[in-house]
């Protein structure tokens, strides 16, 4: 560990570090400050609480928004790029040509909110959001069927996002719908490549997920540049998860935990002296570690016939289900809402997610508080948060510039921040703009009536191998937050030569090309609806119209057309 | 690449962070300090350095560990000298083992330490540790050598990705390399001598409708761009423009000269040396030409006596070619292994691994031809010159890409990170 007096030994000698250090002579003086901050926001927000009884949330979020700056809001967003967006956010795709011609033809005036509610009662709402925690929870670490499982019946029954994390820190081996939840914590103690099994990565990890705090800087000593973060917060984290492993009894992933006989022992680089925890939350008691008698540790023995492991009386894990989703865990609550305001403004009020601390706060305090609270209070209603914020003016304001908001800052939220899209959105996506995903369902279909299960569960032909391909392109390496916009050389390659695109734009019955071909005139619109979810401007209709009238070969334009739109950056991007 | 202020009223300052956690092998960072084109790659406190020096760099990676008791530092006729000779080379008193005629005939375009002592003798520990010149452990995943050339010297004007490995096995985006730099700073490896996924434009398409479409496409992303922030534009741009460039040069996956091929050697190394003198011509900053198969416990003389013949022509071939296109005056040539092989001869007929006492040559931009520095004892055990551990190279190699490795740094996340280890320093000697 001399390397982190090392590190120590060389910012010291360096003047103009001074200013980026906090080292453990200052943290009276900047607990004080924390704790002076905390009573201020406590004070701040017990006013607006109050107010929020009359005011819906989606009410508050436009209120606060707006009161934050003196500059111009953006417009309100197009019938067009409302539709695209929401349907991008809650059904992870881009609506069918007909869909955004009757959406965009629909003069009643209700017609989003009510889109809103149909699209959080789609199935494909379900997939969306299994696809969307998905990546935000593993970080494309890989899939498991059974983790999978999970996340489907979850969302499919809008299980709470407190029961979802109970879930998943403390797996019910006995409920086949919710156990697969123990991957988030198995696969993070695989060992891969030569690295030995990475126990602070799952702590840091629990704490990145469920607290926003990224606590892997403050393993070896309270953190360097992060008041808030101690040594302790992390050493009390990862006395919860340290005695525990993959157990190798189950065909579905599952945890185990050895007897914790005594507090968690760690040095600090920098301070002299041994410390020790027992499981701890940060802001939270230490949970204390019960005495057995030797030999009397388990409430069940291990099973050395079925190499059942032992479950022994005293499990951390237990006591993490109970004090990390609690209503009272306000870091909790502030993380839990912060992720959902990505989910659908494409960035957190605290930004990145996983650095909420003193001296990175909300870009609007009061707002994240009171969103955070209500969410609470509202028992943890996914479903319900998420309508709020889509309901919101903010949400729903345009992406486009105009004048006064050429300034606009993402943290300002006064304009609609184009955000990218995951790779499962381009996929389906892609699949919904060329008219290949009613080819996959309709193989689908004729062999659906022998196999009574797949109902219930539509399997599209093929659609893993696409996956494959699209994640290939596409994804993050593994253990890569998704949360900032990265496009790559290899998803353009894909894009413009792969012969998995390019494959789905002839015609074939029914598809995107096909129409077209039967058209005699205004290809654009046609075209635009299809793959852009709008009507094409004057300019656009021009320009298209007469590469398609005018090419000597029709065929051969079309396609031509329907790629170009593919692989614009429009259609790349969720704006 | 130039940095410049971006000029645009979309972009201020404070949204240009780059972050570190940007996706992907070459991947453009959006609103990556707000340029267009490549700028976003490039560190911004050596940019101004970096105008108008197109050096690049040549990287022969030998991974298992190279005998240097059959190669650079042969001990013939001592106790662990194995049974083959030395020759004189073009330099007089300069000897070479036997298994490398080619080379020793050009031993006055190179210069070579033999005085190289490093510490880690697992595979494991050794390649990372010496691919990131072993810097000290600032509890960060520090680059390996061509993402950090990358990173501090952008991808130049060739419209190509900075950092191509040439390898066995499989390619693709190889992201690992990069440690805190971030994804995009990977490499783009070339596997078995084939192109990357997806570089080859589809049979129905030709250069007219390629051009065609594209023409479509950018028609489209100009009107989107026009009422837009253009930082998530100019990203995807980025892309596509990087993604075309290499389709562009696809002739560089084409069948070899058979001449060329002649003078390679018809071997893998050989194969791979050949693209990767081809990317260098292309304009590529870094280069990684991969050698496997070198950890020779078992049967070290046989394994070198077939071994050795294919670097020694490779080799040779790619530095005379590099040296009769003028082009020595702008590339460095590095040729290394992760350690030496052990003295002694293990009940195998094999040597172990030895990072006590081994050799690295080197040639081109920056290096004194013809220097021969370090030494061995007379058994060839250990260093009997002031020993030089890898952070003195990645300082000396700094240096002759014109990079002041003693006062540049990396930010990272706010933290600032030497470049080089900063115990270590340049080796002068090594140094034009």
């Amino acid at each position: 560990m001399f390397y982190c007096v090392n590190l120590l030994s060389w910012l010291l000698s360096e003047p103009h570090y001074y200013t980026r250090m906090h080292l453990c002579t200052s943290c009276k003086l900047n607990v004080m400050k924390s704790f002076i901050t905390y009573i201020l926001a406590l004070t701040l927000c017990l006013p607006s609480f109050a107010y929020g009884q009359e005011q819906q949330l989606h009410q508050f979020i436009d209120q606060q928004i707006a009161d934050a700056t003196s500059r111009p809001l953006a417009q309100p967003s197009t019938d067009a790029e409302f539709l695209r967006r929401i349907y991008l956010d809650l059904v992870g795709q881009i609506p069918t040509a007909l869909e955004a011609e009757q959406f965009i033809g629909d003069s009643s005036r209700a017609k989003r909110a009510k889109l809103i509610d149909t699209l959080l009662a789609d199935p494909r709402y379900t997939r969306r959001m299994t696809e969307f925690f998905n990546v935000m929870l593993m970080e494309r670490r890989g899939a498991d069927d059974n983790w999978e499982r999970f996340l489907r019946t979850s969302f499919e029954n809008n299980t709470s996002w407190d029961q979802l994390v109970r879930d998943i820190v403390s797996p019910d081996t006995s409920n086949e719908d919710s156990r697969g939840s123990a991957y988030f914590l198995t696969k993070r103690l695989e060992k891969y490549g030569q690295n030995p099994t990475d126990f602070p990565g799952l702590a840091r990890d629990i704490g990145r997920m469920f607290l926003g705090m990224d606590l892997a800087c403050a393993q070896c000593h309270d953190h360097l540049f992060i008041d808030d973060y101690k040594q302790a917060d992390f050493q009390g984290l990862f006395a919860f998860i340290n005695n525990s492993f993959i157990r190798r009894d189950t065909d579905f992933p599952a945890i185990g935990m050895q007897p914790v006989k005594a507090k968690l022992e760690f040095n600090s680089v920098f301070e002299e002296g041994a410390f020790s925890t027992g499981p701890k939350l940060p802001g939270l008691t230490e949970i204390p570690i019960p005495e057995f008698v030797a030999g009397e540790e388990f409430a069940i023995e291990p099973n050395k016939e079925t190499k059942a492991p032992g479950v022994p009386k005293f499990n951390p894990l237990d006591y993490l289900a109970k004090q990390l989703p609690a209503t009272t865990n306000e870091s909790f609550n502030l993380n839990a809402a912060n992720r959902i305001w990505f989910l659908m403004m494409g960035r957190g009020l605290v930004h990145p997610l996983d650095l909420h601390h003193s001296d990175n706060p909300a870009s609007h305090p009061d707002l994240l508080t009171h969103m955070a609270n209500e969410f609470a209070a509202h028992n943890y209603n996914i479903k319900w948060l998420i309508r709020e914020i889509a309901l919101s003016d903010t949400y729903q304001r345009t992406s486009v510039v105009s004048d006064g908001l050429a300034d606009a800052k993402p943290k300002e939220f006064r304009i609609f921040h184009e955000k990218p899209m995951s790779a499962e959105q381009l996929m389906w996506s892609m699949l919904a703009a060329t008219g290949q995903l009613n080819l996959l369902s309709a193989d689908d279909n004729s062999s659906a009536t022998a196999d009574p299960e797949a109902e219930e569960e539509p399997l599209l032909l093929g659609l893993d191998d696409i996956r494959t391909d699209f994640l290939a392109a596409f994804a993050n390496p593994p253990r890569e937050p998704e949360t900032d916009f990265a496009p790559s050389v290899r998803g353009a390659l894909f894009v413009l030569n792969g012969p998995r695109v390019l494959s789905w734009i002839p015609a074939q019955p029914g598809n995107l090309a096909e129409r077209l071909n039967q058209q005699s005139a205004n290809y654009a619109n046609t075209l635009y609806l299809a793959v852009l979810s709008r009507h094409p401007t004057a300019v656009e209709q021009d320009h298209f119209d007469s590469f398609i009238s005018n090419h000597p070969d029709k065929t051969a334009a079309i396609e031509q057309a329907i790629w170009a739109l593919l692989a614009s950056n429009e259609f790349a991007i969720n704006h | 690449m130039t940095m410049k202020p971006s000029t645009n009223s979309l972009c201020t300052p404070d949204e240009h962070q780059v972050s570190r956690r940007q996706l992907l092998g070459m991947t453009a960072a959006a609103g990556a300090l707000g340029l267009g084109g490549l700028g976003g790659l490039v560190n911004p406190l050596i940019a101004d350095d970096m105008k108008s020096k197109e050096k690049q760099v040549l990287f022969i990676w030998i991974d298992g560990g190279m005998s240097q008791l059959e190669s650079w530092d042969p001990k013939p006729n001592t106790q662990f000298g194995g049974p083959f000779r030395s020759i004189p080379t073009s330099i007089p008193g300069i000897h070479l083992s036997e298994l490398m005629p080619r080379t020793a005939s050009i031993m006055h375009k190179l210069a070579l330490d033999r005085g190289v002592s490093t510490f880690d003798n697992s595979h494991s520990a050794g390649v990372p540790r010496i691919n990131r010149g072993d810097p000290k452990d600032r509890g960060v995943v520090y680059p390996y050598f061509g993402s950090a050339v990358a990173n501090l010297m952008g991808p130049g004007d060739s419209g190509l990705p900075p950092y191509v490995w040439v390898k066995p096995g499989s390619g693709g985006f190889k992201y690992q390399d990069a440690g805190f730099l971030g994804p995009k700073y990977g490499a783009l490896a070339i596997g078995e001598g084939e192109a990357p996924p997806n570089i080859l434009l589809p049979g129905q398409f030709d250069d007219d409708s390629n051009n065609e479409r594209n023409a479509l496409r950018k028609f489209a992303n100009k009107q989107y761009k026009s009422q837009r922030p253009p930082t998530f534009s100019e990203a995807q741009d980025f892309v596509y423009d990087t993604a075309q460039a290499l389709m562009q040069r696809r002739s560089l996956f084409d069948d070899p000269d058979p001449a060329d091929v002649e003078r390679y050697g018809d071997t893998p190394l050989g194969r791979d040396m050949l693209i990767g003198r081809k990317m260098i011509e292309a304009g590529v900053r870094f280069v990684k030409v991969n050698s496997y198969g070198w950890d020779t416990h078992g049967d070290n003389f046989n394994g070198h006596a077939s071994l050795m013949p294919r670097f020694d022509q490779a080799f040779t071939a790619v530095v005379e070619d590099l040296d009769q296109r003028g082009m020595l005056d702008h590339v460095l040539v590095i040729a290394m292994s992760e350690f030496g092989r052990t003295p002694r001869i293990n009940g195998h007929i094999g040597r172990d691994h030895w990072p006590e006492a081994w050799s690295i040559a080197m040639t081109g931009t920056g290096i004194k031809q013809g220097a021969m520095i370090g030494e061995t004892n007379e058994q060839g055990t250990w260093v009997t010159s002031e020993p030089h551990d890898i952070g003195h190279f990645f300082h000396t190699w700094f240096n002759a890409l014109g990079i002041d490795s003693e006062h540049t740094e990396y930010i990272n996340d706010g933290q600032p990170l030497p470049i080089a280890n900063d115990d270590c320093t340049p080796i002068r000697e090594l140094l034009a």
